[in-house]
Formats: structure tokens, C-alpha cells, sequence
């Protein structure tokens, strides 16, 4: 897929996977993706759909960062990274794991797990909601793995299922 | 449970596991080298549905159904591509990267035919190199996709096995296809695994150890303390003050002292044990730098000295002071240098077994594998040991030291029983010596000219929690701080401290580094002042074959400073003139120990059943590659084919010691001992003897590299036998103030694979570009804080282009001239950047790692 351009290459990604419910209290999540489909609208290469979870979804070998659904988006989940970076975490969640957990099926809850689990000092809890600072990233995916939230990816399906 | 294809094969588990303990414990694919089990090093790395996945990551119940590939399900087409590829470019050195970086290869090739060399940085870059600094991985992979795109493999390059010739490397096909052992590729029936109760507390009494909860736990072999200890407890290379396990009564002197020693019948068996041993301590301040260190009421790090001086050098030539005075221009300076962890992608194991002799015998991964006899025999108690080396995955001077071989010993000798004793790399990141942090206090004046007059330095180093070869380390970082420079009035006084952090010992460049960085950077401050440029500098004050070094010694016709300036002015020039930033930095090192201290290279020659030639040295291929040098050397002699020739992997009953392979000696010293057996081979040879003839005789040669102690009463010591000489340039592109181009000019004398040869300057040159920018091992209240993956190792794709120059220059009698390259590669590298990044902002810096680069990490 990277044929086509040179590489590193960027692509637009959605950071909600639409795990988000209606809790018992009626708290719900309000920094996830909302399916307004602007984004679909502002695209000009109908590189974004919106997916089975209600939430919307780059095709990676479509996007060519212009970085039009960035500026679209009114919730602020759409954020270009570097392609090849395929471990992601899809979640924009800052409240506290108490309220986050509620919130979402699959909300990060800030408990640093992924921190602790990190070689490579590439992911950090900002604000409770995990971050992965690409330069440092060597894709290995153990944070993935542990994220007992499932809220972290990879994005090519081998140590993660695609949601 | 989770079922899935491995190499085409269904398999199933026995239980969930990580899918690296799976493929080695269970299926015996030992091409997946275990290098940290933390996600950081790439060794592990399949193929898993076409995509590179790090073994280490998975749990085996999340890959039902999937098709996993490893090396050792090449088909025989790629096998043959990419050990023809990966031999023909030079790309293997230790090895232990190498089957992760083949895994690399093929997904990449098998995705995209035709990468450039961007996408193949690109798919290398979760995996890390220590040894090459991935210029030759990149032409390996980029040569493989024109072989498959092709479909004939090309004939080599050439097959003459002489002195001079870019033969392909005698363990390329092991390595790539990674059925090369290392020790913990050994697997024998009945083994224990062993495992190490380190210290909590940098700096405690040990007051009490209870062991008997774990040797009452099922599986537990034995939990041996201190006081089990067959011989003498503390071993070293030098000074003997490195405590094998600390005794009840003793003190701990850093977090990675053994307090106790567990074998038992599985690893999950000695880790449950580990957890059981009960240690009281009497918790004490640590000693945590060397300010606190030489404090006059400091804590002392042992009970045993006075105080926490571990060695004082002061070496003095002419007179410093009164140059210094008159001189026209005078600069002093405080610098630091960091330290530095050797990154090794193969973290330290050893195995041990009772052999058919009623010996231990030992699979070391080590730099010495006499070395590691002689500490056996001192903590055995015996001479009844073996030590054979197996693949050694790197070393950079980090496995001089006992770790683990003289433990795994022990528990064979008082069990019985095989074992295998490994770190984890948390364990190794704490364990094994590291490079000195040094701080410096340097003036040098010239004259008017730009003429150096005299330098005048101050220097200490923290040693860390037993010398290891602290005392070597900071005598050469003294000798060589002057420079490879003309003028004779030097003047330096250093000492080196025990604290209570990690030692530090042997690290390529043994302290030059250091000092280098000091000397080279005041030096092109001075260029500044007087108004020439750096280059001139150095062309000015360059030391040529007849003159006198600061240190006394006459340097010899192979003296090549001048023609490694030479080598780069027409990039600097033009470097210089396109308006770019550009730094420059020279550099000497020794070949051979020196100053007096015997140093001996001996090779036996046997024709052995097979008829062929093999050759025995007592001295440890680390991955540099001393097997394919001394093949070629035999060749050279004795004009034998290269198939009637097998170099056999160092061991210490049939090899005789030939001395650790640190100082860049190897090639000098055990090459110039090969030289002289095959001489002594020849004789028979062209007396009209056949191979067949001379079965079973022995030809054996000597050489000592015969040199003046330090300080001795001669007018022009001679300190060491050889120098290696180099000159490295960096260019930086002035929009993005990233290393456009690197430039290395190296002296070696003869090469005698050049193709190897450019590999050790591009990995010395990529290693010190980390140790300028990048990496950190930070030490927080004397405990290392960072992993494996955040010690900040240059990335493939991080790279910018590297150009070896190699320079051969007869003059050296011996050894047909080769004088060792191991070490330089790595000397001049962080002070040329640091010039450049002066060039290219106007600001000086005086630490590494550079502050204020694009290269900087956040977090």
C-alpha cells in the first residue's frame, strides 16, 4: 500500500472506537467521534467512512493527509500520524478511569499500564488518556497487548483485532 | 487452545505463552534470538499473516488460525538469496540482529519488489543494530530484491582468501540463517536453569539470608549463598574486588550484587525461589557520584580500602605550566561525557555441564574465553574447567567481565548438573560494566600560528562498584587525551572512583572517547581564535612517521594522520564552500595493550582427520569478525584454498590464550602469532610435505608485543607496538540542523577484508553518533532507570549517509602491516558533531550527549 508514496508517509486516524454507552447514572462519553460525518463530507479522497461502531474510519491507502477531516472534526479525535506507526491508541477519553471506564467499552481509563509496559518511553497518560509519541515508538505493540481496555491497536490486525 | 501454522506446520501449545518461548522452548527455532523479551531489539521478529511481528509481544492464544514464518522456513531460493546477499554486502558482524533483519527483508521483498533505500530504512527501523550501523543491512536487503527480481545469484565478488581481498564472512550462512549457536541456543538434557538474587539496596549490610523457604519450594535444585563458595569469592580482571555473591556481614556495593544463587528445574521455578529468599539489610548511604565519592567524610563504597579511590595516574611530559604561560592563545574548559551502555543485542548467558572428563565445561559469551577460565578457577577453586566460546552477540568491551560464566560454573561444579544461567536484559542493563562517566578540566595553548604548545588536564571518572578495568581504562583516557599531535609538553593527572552506581569498564574506545571529546573540541575553539580552520588545525599540529608524540614514543613509518585529513579535504572543502555546517575531529588508538604490559597472540596450526587446516587461537571472535581474518591470513602464508582451512571458535584446552579481544588487538596480535605458525607449517609445505603428511603435528607461533611500562627511564618509550589513526567529518544541513553526511577516514595499515573493515568504521561511526546525540543510561539514587528501548540506539531509518574511507599505509612490521580498527571507529565521532552543531548555531557545548539538537528525545 505504501507503493505509491514515499515513505514515512501520514495518514489521518480516528482516535474512538465507538465503545461508548449510555452508563447507569447517564454519564456518556463527550470527547469520542459522534458520527456527524463531516469528516466523510470534507474528504476529498472518500478515504472516511463510518463504521460498524458508529464511529468513523480512515482507509489508510486512501488518505493523503491533507488533514481536512482534522479541521472538520468538531469533537477534535482526528489527528495525522505517521502510517508505518501501526500501534495506535483509538481513544480521546480525558476523564478520570473512574468515569471513563463507565463511559465506554473501550475507553482508556489512564491507568498506565501501557506506561509501565513501554521499552521505548513512547507512550505517556496525558491528561488520563494514553499518547504515543511516534519518534519514539518502535512498534512492538506490548502496550496493545497488556492494555487491559483494549483501547490500543494495531492497526494491521496481527496483535489486535481491527474493531 | 490456540492452534496455528508455524513454517506451514499446524501446531498447538502446551499452555498459553509468549510466542518466543513457544518457538524456542518448545519447537527449537532458535533462529528467534531472545534479546530482551520486552518488544525493544527486533531479534525475535516472524512473520506473522505478512506483517513483521516481534515474537516476544504475542500470547500464543491470540494467534489461532494465523500462519507464522521464521527463518528456518525459508524456502531454499531465499535461504541462498539472503546469505548470498547479506555476505556479499558485508551486513554480518555478531549476527544476533541478523535473522530478525532477514524476517525484515522478506516482508518487505515479499510486499514490494522494488523498495528504494527509504522503504528499506523504513522496514528496518523497529529493529536495532549495534555492530553496522545498518549501511550494509540496507545494501544486503537492497541487493536481495535485484536477486529475486533477477532470479540468478551472481557470482561473489571474489574468492581469493588473501590479505586485502572483501571475501565473504566465514560464519555469514550460520548467521543468516540462524543455526549458529549461541549459548542460549544450547539446550541439554536434564538442564537447570539458574537465576541471581540481586541486592535492593545499592549500599546495605547484609545482615541475614534465609533460604530456606525456597530450597523447600518443588523444582528448586539448590539456593547456594556466599558462604558455599568452593574458592575465593571476589574475582576481576585485575584487582580481585568483584564479590561473586555478598556474605552475611558484607556489603553491597551496587543493585546488580549477587546475594544469592538459585538453580532449579525451570525458570518460572527459580523465579517463584528468587521471590522466597529472605534478606536482611542494614540500609546505608549510598555513594552516588564522584563528588560524594572523594568527599572528605564519604561513605566508603568498601570495607576493605582506605577510601573510595579506585586509581590515580599522573602522566607528565615537559613542562605543561610554562608552555601554557607563554603561550599567545590559551582556552580551558569543564566537559562531562555520559555514560554509556554497550547495547548488545545478545544479552548474557552462559551454559555449564560436567563433561566426559569430570570437567565443568562452559559455553561462555565472552571476550576472553581464558579469561573466563582463570575466574572460574578462582571462585572453583579447580582447574578442572573448560571454557569454549560459543557465537558471541556483541561485546564492545561490555563482556570482558564475569556475569554469569563463573556463576553457571559454580552450580554445575557443586550440582552436577547441566544449566543455563542468562539475564534478563533489565538484569544486563544493570549488571555488566558500562562506559565511564568522566568529568574534565582541560587547557591547551598555542602559538600564534595555531601551533599547540602544551595541554594541561584534570580528569576523574566513576568507576562504579568494582574496578573491572577502571585502572586501564583511565590510563589510556590520560594517554591519549593529548591527541595524535606534534608538541611535547602534556600534563595529566586522573582519578577514578568507586561509587555505588553500576561499574564501568571497558567500552570501545576504552576512555579516548572521553578525553577525545575534550582535546578535539578545545581544538577547534583554538582554530577559531587563531583563524584558520579546523582543518588546518589539525594539518598544522598532525603527527607524521619520525616525529615525537606528547607521550615520548618515535611513531613509525605507518603513521597515517595526514593521509586521513587528506582523505576527507575534498568533502570538507566542498562542504565548506555549499555554506554548510561542518565539524572535524582526529583521533589515535592503540593496537595491543602496551605500556609494558606482556601481551601475547598465540595460534596453533593443526591438520586435524579431515584434512584440513584448523586454526586454534585462545582469543574471542565477538563479531568482528577475527575467524575470517585469520582464514585470510592462513590464505595469505600459505596459499591453501579456504576450504582446506577451519577456524575453530576459541577454547581453552587446545588453544592457548591469545589474549581478551579489547585494545583493537586481535587483528595485530593474534595475526601476527598466525603469521608465524603458518611459517612454521610452511617449512613442512615447501620441503614437499602434503596436508595429509602432517596430521596431527602442531604449528605453533608466538608473537609478544613487546612495549615500555608507563613512565619508564628511556628518552622515547615505546608505549604501544601500533596506532590506528583517523580523521571524521560531519556535515549538516543547515535548513533542518539534522547529519546530512558523515565522513570517516580511517588509517588502518592493511586491511585485510575491507568490506569488513568499512563495517566496523560505519558501526563505530553510528554508535557514536548515539553517544553525541542520543543515548542516555541514566542512573536516578544509583539505579538505572531506562529500558532496553529507551537508552536511545540509532535507528535504520534515523541514519544519514555514512562514508567509510578506508586508508591502507604500509609500515607496520607485523602482521602484514593490519593494525586494528575495532575501537577508533568510535573516538572522533562526538566531537566532529559537536563542532558542527557549534557551526551551525554558534553554540558551544561541553556534554554529551548535544543538547539542543533536532536529535533530542522528549520523554
Amino acid at each position: 500500500m505504501a507503493a505509491k508514496r514515499q515513505v514515512p508517509y501520514m495518514s489521518a486516524l480516528v482516535a474512538c472506537n465507538g465503545g461508548c454507552r449510555e452508563g447507569k447514572d447517564g454519564q456518556s462519553c463527550s470527547y469520542g467521534c459522534v458520527a456527524c460525518s463531516l469528516c466523510v463530507a470534507a474528504c476529498p479522497f472518500s478515504a472516511i467512512t463510518i463504521n460498524e461502531n458508529g464511529v468513523a474510519e480512515v482507509d489508510e491507502s486512501k488518505c493523503t493527509a491533507c488533514g481536512r477531516c482534522v479541521e472538520a472534526c468538531p469533537q477534535q479525535v482526528i489527528h495525522l500520524h505517521e502510517a508505518g506507526n501501526f500501534i495506535a491508541v483509538k481513544c480521546s477519553n480525558r476523564d478520570k478511569g473512574v468515569d471513563a471506564r463507565k463511559q465506554c467499552d473501550v475507553s482508556c481509563i489512564g491507568c498506565g499500564i501501557c506506561e509501565k509496559t513501554c521499552t521505548a518511553a513512547a507512550i505517556h497518560v496525558v491528561e488520563n488518556c494514553a499518547v504515543i509519541e511516534e519518534k519514539n515508538c518502535l512498534s512492538c505493540g506490548m502496550c496493545a497487548v497488556k492494555c487491559p481496555r483494549h483501547a490500543i491497536y494495531d492497526l494491521r490486525g496481527v496483535l489486535t483485532p481491527v474493531r | 487452545m490456540a492452534s496455528f501454522h508455524v513454517n506451514g506446520k499446524l501446531v498447538t501449545p502446551s499452555k498459553n505463552q509468549k510466542l518466543l518461548r513457544f518457538l524456542r522452548d518448545e519447537l527449537h527455532l532458535f533462529s528467534v534470538k531472545d534479546g530482551c523479551s520486552e518488544g525493544a531489539c527486533g531479534a525475535c521478529t516472524v512473520i506473522i499473516e505478512g506483517e513483521t511481528v516481534k515474537a516476544c509481544v504475542p500470547d500464543t492464544d491470540s494467534l489461532d488460525g494465523k500462519n507464522i514464518i521464521t527463518v528456518e522456513g525459508l524456502t531454499d531460493w531465499e535461504s541462498q538469496v539472503f546469505t548470498y546477499a547479506y555476505g556479499e554486502a558485508g551486513a554480518v558482524q555478531c549476527g544476533f540482529c541478523i535473522p530478525g533483519m532477514v524476517m525484515c527483508t522478506k516482508a518487505l521483498l515479499d510486499k514490494n519488489p522494488n523498495p528504494s533505500d527509504e522503504e528499506i530504512r523504513y522496514a528496518l527501523r523497529n529493529n536495532y543494530c549495534r555492530c553496522t550501523g545498518y549501511v550494509k543491512i540496507i545494501a544486503a536487503v537492497k541487493l536481495a530484491a535485484k536477486i529475486m527480481g533477477d532470479g540468478v545469484i551472481p557470482a561473489k565478488r571474489t574468492e581469493d582468501w588473501k590479505m586485502g581481498s572483501s571475501v565473504h564472512r566465514i560464519d555469514v550462512e550460520e548467521k543468516v540463517l540462524g543455526y549458529g549457536k549461541y549459548p542460549d541456543d544450547y539446550v541439554l538434557d536434564g538442564m537447570l536453569q539458574g537465576a541471581v538474587l540481586r541486592s535492593k539496596y545499592p549500599r546495605a549490610r547484609v545482615l541475614s539470608i534465609d533460604t530456606s523457604a525456597a530450597k523447600a519450594l518443588e523444582g528448586v535444585v539448590a539456593v547456594f549463598t556466599a558462604e558455599d563458595i568452593p574458592g575465593e569469592n571476589k574475582v576481576g580482571h585485575l584487582k580481585h574486588d568483584q564479590y561473586s555473591l555478598i556474605p552475611v556481614g558484607g556489603l553491597t556495593h551496587y543493585l546488580g550484587d549477587g546475594i544469592a544463587l538459585i538453580a532449579a528445574e525451570t525458570a518460572e521455578i527459580a523465579e517463584k525461589a528468587r521471590k522466597l529468599i529472605k534478606v536482611e539489610y542494614e540500609v546505608l548511604t549510598p555513594v552516588r557520584n564522584i563528588e560524594e565519592a572523594a568527599a572528605a567524610d564519604a561513605p566508603k563504597v568498601f570495607d576493605e580500602e582506605k577510601d573510595n579511590v579506585c586509581s590515580y595516574k599522573h602522566i607528565s611530559r615537559g613542562n605543561a605550566d610554562e608552555a601554557i604561560k607563554n603561550a599567545k592563545h590559551v582556552i580551558s574548559h569543564h566537559f562531562e561525557t555520559p555514560w554509556t551502555e554497550h547495547g548488545f543485542l545478545e544479552p548474557e548467558c552462559a551454559v555449564a555441564f560436567i563433561d566426559e572428563d569430570e570437567d565443568v565445561f562452559v559455553y561462555s559469551t565472552d571476550q576472553s574465553a581464558h579469561q573466563t577460565l582463570h575466574e572460574c578457577r578462582i571462585l572453583l577453586g579447580t582447574d578442572k574447567i573448560k571454557v569454549q566460546n560459543a557465537l558471541v552477540g556483541g561485546g564492545f568491551g561490555g563482556k570482558e567481565d564475569m556475569t554469569v560464566q563463573h556463576l553457571a560454573a559454580m552450580i554445575t561444579y557443586l550440582t552436577r548438573r547441566p544449566v543455563k544461567l542468562k539475564l534478563s536484559r533489565a538484569e544486563s542493563l544493570l549488571v555488566h560494566p558500562k562506559r565511564h562517566h568522566f568529568e574534565m578540566d582541560f587547557t591547551m595553548g598555542c602559538d600564534e600560528n595555531g601551533k599547540i604548545l602544551g595541554v594541561k588536564a584534570k580528569v576523574a571518572s566513576d568507576t562504579g562498584a568494582f574496578m573491572s578495568l577502571g585502572g586501564p581504562v583511565l590510563e589510556r583516557a590520560c594517554t591519549h587525551a593529548a591527541g595524535p599531535y606534534n608538541y611535547q609538553n602534556f600534563d595529566i593527572e586522573g582519578t577514578a572512583y568507586y561509587t555505588n552506581n553500576p561499574p564501568a569498564g571497558a567500552f570501545r574506545g576504552f576512555g579516548v572517547t572521553q578525553t577525545c571529546f575534550a582535546t578535539e573540541t578545545l581544538l577547534n575553539l583554538m582554530a577559531d581564535k587563531v583563524g584558520i580552520t579546523p582543518w588546518e588545525i589539525r594539518y598544522i599540529n598532525a603527527i607524521r612517521p619520525g616525529q615525537v608524540l606528547p607521550n615520548g614514543q618515535i611513531v613509525d613509518e605507518s603513521t597515517g594522520l595526514v593521509e586521513t585529513l587528506e582523505a576527507i579535504k575534498e568533502d570538507y572543502d566542498e562542504a565548506v564552500a555549499a555554506g554548510k555546517p561542518v565539524g572535524i575531529g582526529c583521533a589515535m588508538k592503540n593496537a595491543g595493550v602496551g605500556v609494558g604490559i606482556p601481551d601475547t597472540g598465540r595460534v596453533k596450526l593443526i591438520v586435524e582427520d579431515d584434512e584440513k587446516l584448523h586454526i586454534y587461537a585462545g582469543a574471542s571472535c565477538i563479531g568482528q569478525g577475527l575467524g575470517t581474518v585469520l582464514v585470510q591470513i592462513v590464505g595469505e602464508e600459505t596459499g591453501l584454498a579456504a576450504d582446506k582451512i577451519v577456524y575453530e571458535r576459541s577454547n581453552t584446552w587446545i588453544a592457548l590464550d591469545s589474549g581478551t579481544t579489547s585494545g583493537s588487538r586481535q587483528t595485530l596480535i593474534t595475526g601476527e602469532a598466525c603469521m608465524r605458525a603458518c611459517r612454521e607449517l610452511m617449512k613442512e609445505l615447501n620441503a614437499g610435505k602434503t596436508l595429509a603428511e602432517v596430521k596431527g603435528q602442531v604449528f605453533y607461533g608466538e608473537y609478544l608485543a613487546k612495549t615500555d611500562p608507563l613512565g619508564a627511564d628511556v628518552p622515547n618509550p615505546v608505549s604501544h607496538v601500533a596506532y590506528g589513526y583517523a580523521t571524521q567529518m560531519c556535515i549538516l544541513d543547515p535548513e533542518t540542523g539534522k547529519i546530512e553526511k558523515m565522513v570517516a577516514a580511517h588509517d588502518v595499515g592493511k586491511a585485510v577484508n575491507p568490506i569488513s573493515c568499512e563495517g566496523q568504521i560505519e558501526g563505530g561511526v553510528v554508535m557514536s553518533m548515539g553517544f553525541a546525540l542520543t543515548e542516555r543510561y541514566p542512573i536516578v539514587d544509583c539505579k538505572p532507570v531506562d529500558k532496553f528501548g529507551s537508552l536511545g540506539l540509532f535507528r535504520a531509518h534515523e541514519l544519514p549517509e555514512i562514508k567509510a574511507i578506508v586508508i591502507d599505509k604500509p609500515g607496520l612490521k607485523v602482521a602484514g602491516g593490519a593494525i586494528g580498527i575495532g575501537e577508533i571507529t568510535s573516538i572522533p565521532t562526538a566531537p566532529a558533531i559537536a563542532d558542527a552543531y557549534h557551526r551551525y548555531d554558534g553554540e558551544e557545548r561541553y556534554e554529551l550527549p548535544l543538547k539542543n539538537t533536532p536529535y533530542e528525545r522528549k520523554w
